[in-house]
């Protein structure tokens, strides 16, 4: 039986100091996921856990008009924060879409931020082939009945999605990431803080051993920006988006003057639509330019079957969501 | 028989007598059980689906600490493998040879002090196998297929004959996708042996079938085995099989002499104690332009574990539906290597009826008649297999009423005419009828000096409300209060009882009850019957009515006394009476067809025309379930039926990997059920008079509400969108 070790330090110098000085030690970071895939499903081994949830990392502050919010503020603290309410609405509107009241009330930024993928065949030891489990070995997942998978950012030695709602609002608004290690601290926009899985898909962010995320800046965007946050999802609560959409315009005279535009449920990582919002940008907002907006957003997917359908069904988000934000009427 | 009774306690919406007990964590179901020096056992799974076991190696976990026993195919002592039962053959013993049949199978079980221990060792077993091509797709050449399985395929009439003379054939074909049963409360087995008995509490539906089989297994006499289950956390059809994991646990727990409890952990729930099978379906039906039936063929075709059978009767829903003279139906069985499927609630009714109501819609569209007005043109009148009159049908008031609350006739008919905004809105319905089994069943009932009535049977309250309900029979019969009567079921000591499981309980057990407080009465006026002290002295009991907690003249309710006076002028602690009823129809001589539970739901749905959403916003049941025992549990009882129809409708597919056959889906994050915001109010309203046949007027419900909703709900998802769904689930890429 193997024997873990626990820790729970107060203070985050104490914490990183512990994790860095011990290759078999890991962050209780992404409790939700990271609790299920050492006890529950016996997928990943650790000898120490450090838990984090003490550290004086709660809360959130403004700052020249930036949201700094703490690695361990819960989920539900964030959406019911003030400025989150009046001033990010959409990041308001992800967070509530994500996950049960319960979960939230546990769940951290953090720690949604350093989820791992839901794919149950990373997740099932009893499948051999899995690069992200076991590198070299294949992805079995490209065979099965793949539909919580992804389709941008994929190939065929990874299609294991991720699943955070949050985070396609916040790579929308250029959050990002404040990380301290025992190299001292270091910021990297959100945007460059996932890596896709390429040849090595057990690699899923820029975290280095001893690495964690204090905290996450959050730019407030500048008045007569109209953001919203759109989720398809199989069941009306409590279940993880076949297709999310984070949209937001600024429109001056008719023109696309800022054009934001995320997807989660299909991408390896959350996912930014950069060539849509180029190509809205200094357009009319009307439904052929959201269409071709759609088009160029699902530009070569990599699908299996099983996943085809989220293409078209991401493009019709797309559009719609356009829609809703730009106030044009179906 | 006593007279009418005055008291009026069946029927009324009496909360449940075990609520206080379950909401207080009082109600010990059969994974709370522990004894002071109990072990815990964690089952090793196959991760292949076909081959055989070449090597086991077990050294490591013998050697982590905790661990007394890892019991495998290699070292596993001789039992009897195979013991009959009601629903065919005991499962598979999985550990019986070194073959495995499906991925999944249990390969060997670890027992150690602790779970922990257990689970950690048991992920340190290691298993080499030799793989052999499994047989996976239910169209495979290659799978065995059994032909009427059941023995239960009919034809009346001329079908190919009548198919070619009718005005407009139909013929079409439907798939159901595999579901899990997923009760709430993870199936447990806690077993422990004294001097050669096996006590267990186990997860069951029917504790005297699981004795009769662990004492088959065990090779034991009956009486050395005793199944408890006073409490259960959903079944659902999941409980009416001894699963190898029972076998597995009473196993253990001999070799180690100690008490050892197993919990099946939610992923292997998937894979341990059944599940509701795929089907495909053929379906022809010939009408006249007129809207007559004139002939119905139904195939379906389940699949079910390799070595293991299952009674899935698909089409038998059909032959008793509608007036129709020529009709064939045909059940097949599909051996493939996956887990043992077994009765899921409903089994081939919900998947039969979803496909004929489902074709009864379609054809009343090609037709241009009102989907209701086509049903109502083939009423059957008489069962139209048997022609005997029905023992009670008010389907047409069902169709009557259902109509009524939901507004059906002010619909417009035309399919996509409906809108509000983005959402296109739609209307369906689908009517059935669904029949009880049920085999005999006992029942002990005593009253004491106290006032206060015992009842005692072997059957069981799986969260239905069968305490509450024998509780308001008895109160009703012997005149007492509710809380006067203790009720003692969910042993298998107990007078023999019928499953939890057919819908048949409530029938017989309510026949038991009846029976048995007749007998009751009876004794009491045989203890006065030459008693100068009694007012009721040499009466009868058709001259006696029982309430308040006494006798008394039906036409002089002044003259009586209490029980209690009975009781202690006769130095007597309490009487006792046993009851037995065999509610099983004969073969021959019957006047009536006994009926089951008829029902009509109404659907509406909203189909997002863009994003393919798809979300049921009104559902309304009317249903003729007899003389309903208590409208809350009655009703609870139905609506729970339709919220897991809901499920099966839009959300559930248990996923199976194609290339190798392991469920993709086995946890609460990956197979979805319904959550509550996707649920609408449901409406449920009974109608109809208490049934001929039997003496309570009785017919069970436990199903009857799962049945009908899933074609309701396609044939609103038709009206909404005009696309045609003949696929279960319903899901989004199939509205896009």
């Amino acid at each position: 039986m193997s024997v873990l070790e626990y820790r729970r330090p107060e203070q985050v110098a104490e914490a990183i100091a512990l994790v860095s000085a011990d290759p078999g030690a890991a962050y209780l970071a992404g409790g939700t996921t990271q609790l299920d895939l050492l006890l529950k499903d016996g997928v990943v081994e650790y000898g120490t856990l450090v838990d984090i949830g003490r550290l004086p990392l709660r809360g959130t502050s403004v700052v020249d008009g930036v949201l700094r919010v703490g690695a361990v503020t819960t989920m539900e603290e964030l959406a019911a924060d003030a400025v989150v309410i009046e001033r990010l609405p959409m990041v308001r509107e992800a967070l509530l879409s994500g996950a049960s009241t319960q979960l939230r009330n546990m769940a951290t930024i953090g720690g949604n931020l350093l989820q791992r993928t839901r794919c149950r065949y990373f997740r099932d030891r009893a499948v051999a082939a899995c690069n992200k489990r076991a590198p070299g070995s294949g992805c079995a997942a490209v065979r099965g009945p793949a539909r919580m998978h992804a389709i941008l950012g994929a190939g065929e030695n990874c299609i294991a999605l991720h699943a955070s709602d949050l985070c396609v609002a916040l790579v929308a608004l250029d959050a990002v990431v404040g990380i301290e290690g025992p190299d001292g601290q270091r910021s990297v926009p959100l945007t460059e803080f996932y890596v896709m899985p390429g040849e090595r898909p057990d690699v899923e962010n820029v975290l280095a051993h001893g690495e964690m995320i204090t905290h996450v800046d959050v730019p407030l965007p500048a008045a007569g920006l109209r953001a919203q946050y759109v989720k398809v999802r199989d069941r009306a609560s409590y279940e993880f988006a076949l297709v999310s959409a984070a949209a937001a315009l600024r429109i001056e005279e008719g023109a696309i003057t800022e054009a934001r535009l995320a997807l989660g449920g299909v991408g390896t990582v959350p996912w930014r639509a950069w060539a849509a919002e180029d190509l809205l940008r200094g357009r009319q907002a009307d439904e052929a330019n959201f269409r071709a907006a759609a088009e160029v957003a699902l530009r070569d997917p990599y699908t299996v079957p099983g996943t085809e359908f989220k293409v078209g069904l991401a493009q019709r988000l797309i559009v719609r969501t356009l829609k809703y934000v730009s106030g044009a009427q179906t | 028989m006593t007279a009418p009774s005055p008291n009026k306690i069946v029927g009324e919406p009496v909360d449940r007598i075990d609520g206080q007990l379950k909401v207080t964590g009082g109600a010990h179901y059969p994974s709370d059980v522990g004894y002071p020096d109990m072990a815990h056992a964690v089952l090793v799974q196959s991760t292949i689906a076909s081959g055989t076991i070449r090597a086991i190696d077990t050294a490591d976990a013998l050697a982590a600490p905790g661990v007394f026993a890892v019991i495998t195919h290699e070292n596993v002592p001789e039992l009897v493998h195979e013991v009959m039962t009601p629903f065919g053959p005991s499962p598979r013993f999985p550990l019986k040879d070194n073959r495995i049949v499906h991925h999944g199978q249990h390969v060997a079980v670890v027992v150690a002090e602790t779970l922990e221990e257990a689970r950690a060792a048991s992920r340190l077993v290691r298993v080499e196998y030799d793989e052999t091509a499994a047989i996976l797709d239910i169209d495979d050449p290659r799978a065995q297929v059994t032909t009427n399985p059941y023995e239960m395929d009919v034809e009346r009439g001329d079908v190919e004959k009548a198919l070619a003379s009718a005005d407009i054939v139909y013929d079409e074909r439907f798939h159901t996708a595999p579901v899990t049963n997923n009760p709430l409360g993870p199936f447990a087995a806690v077993a422990r042996w004294d001097d050669g008995r096996l006590l267990i509490h186990s997860s069951t539906q029917w504790p005297v079938m699981e004795r009769h089989v662990l004492a088959g297994i065990f090779s034991l006499d009956e009486s050395a085995v005793q199944v408890l289950v006073p409490y259960l956390g959903g079944g659902f059809g999941a409980g009416l099989r001894t699963w190898p994991h029972t076998v597995l646990t009473a196993l253990a727990a001999r070799i180690l002499d100690r008490p050892v409890k197993l919990v099946v952990p939610r992923p292997q729930m998937f894979t341990s104690v059944g599940h509701r099978p795929e089907t495909v379906q053929h379906l022809r039906i010939g009408a006249t332009s007129d809207g007559r039936l004139v002939a119905i063929d139904h195939e379906g075709t389940s699949t079910t574990g390799a070595e293991e059978s299952n009674l899935e009767p698909i089409t038998v829903v059909t032959r008793e539906a509608y007036d129709c003279p020529n009709l064939a139906t045909h059940d097949r069985l599909v051996a493939l290597n996956i887990p043992n499927p077994g009765a899921m609630r409903a089994p081939g009714h919900a998947e039969g009826s979803f496909a004929l109501e489902s074709a009864m819609d379609e054809l009343s569209h090609r037709l241009g008649i009102d989907p209701l007005e086509l049903r109502l043109r083939n009423f059957a009148e008489v069962n139209p297999q048997t022609r005997l009159p029905w023992s009670s049908n008010a389907l047409r008031e069902c169709y009557r009423v259902g109509a009524e609350r939901f507004g059906w006739h002010h619909r417009n008919a035309e399919p996509g005419s409906l809108r509000d905004g983005e959402w296109l809105i739609g209307h369906g319905m689908a009517a059935v009828s669904y029949s009880w089994w049920a085999t005999p069943c006992r029942a002990t009932l005593s009253l004491g000096r106290d006032g206060g009535a015992r009842l005692r049977a072997a059957a069981t309250d799986i969260g239905t409300g069968t305490y509450t309900i024998a509780a308001q029979i008895v109160a009703e019969l012997l005149g007492l209060e509710v809380d006067q009567v203790h009720v003692e079921i969910g042993d298998s000591a107990l007078p023999l009882a019928p499953p939890s499981g057919g819908s048949g309980l409530a029938v017989a057990f309510g026949g038991a009850i009846e029976d048995a407080a007749a007998h009751l009465v009876r004794a009491f006026l045989d203890l006065v019957r030459d008693d100068d002290r009694s007012p009721l002295r040499g009466r009868d009991p058709d001259e006696v009515i029982a309430t308040n907690g006494r006798l008394q003249l039906s036409d002089d309710p002044g003259v009586g006394e209490s029980y209690t006076a009975i009781l202690e002028r006769h130095g007597k602690d309490e009487l006792s009476a046993e009851g037995e009823t065999d509610p099983t129809p004969k073969a021959e001589g019957m006047t009536m067809s006994p009926a089951g539970a008829f029902a009509a739901q109404f659907a509406e749905v909203r189909v997002h025309e863009e994003l393919g959403l798809l979300k049921v916003t009104r559902l309304v049941a009317a249903v003729d379930a007899g003389r309903v025992l208590n409208e809350k549990t009655a009703r609870s009882q139905v609506a729970g039926g339709m919220v897991m129809a809901i499920g099966m409708t839009q959300f559930e597919e248990t996923a199976f990997d194609p290339a190798t056959g392991r469920i993709t889906n086995a946890t609460f994050g990956d197979y979805l059920i319904p959550v509550s915001a996707d649920i609408p109010d449901l409406d449920v309203v009974f109608v109809g008079e208490p049934d001929r046949y039997n003496p309570m007027g009785i017919k069970g419900i436990g199903e009857v509400g799962i049945t009908c909703a899933p074609a309701a709900i396609a044939n609103a998802v038709y009206h909404a969108t005009g696309k045609r769904i003949r696929s279960l689930p319903i899901t989004i890429e199939e509205l896009l």
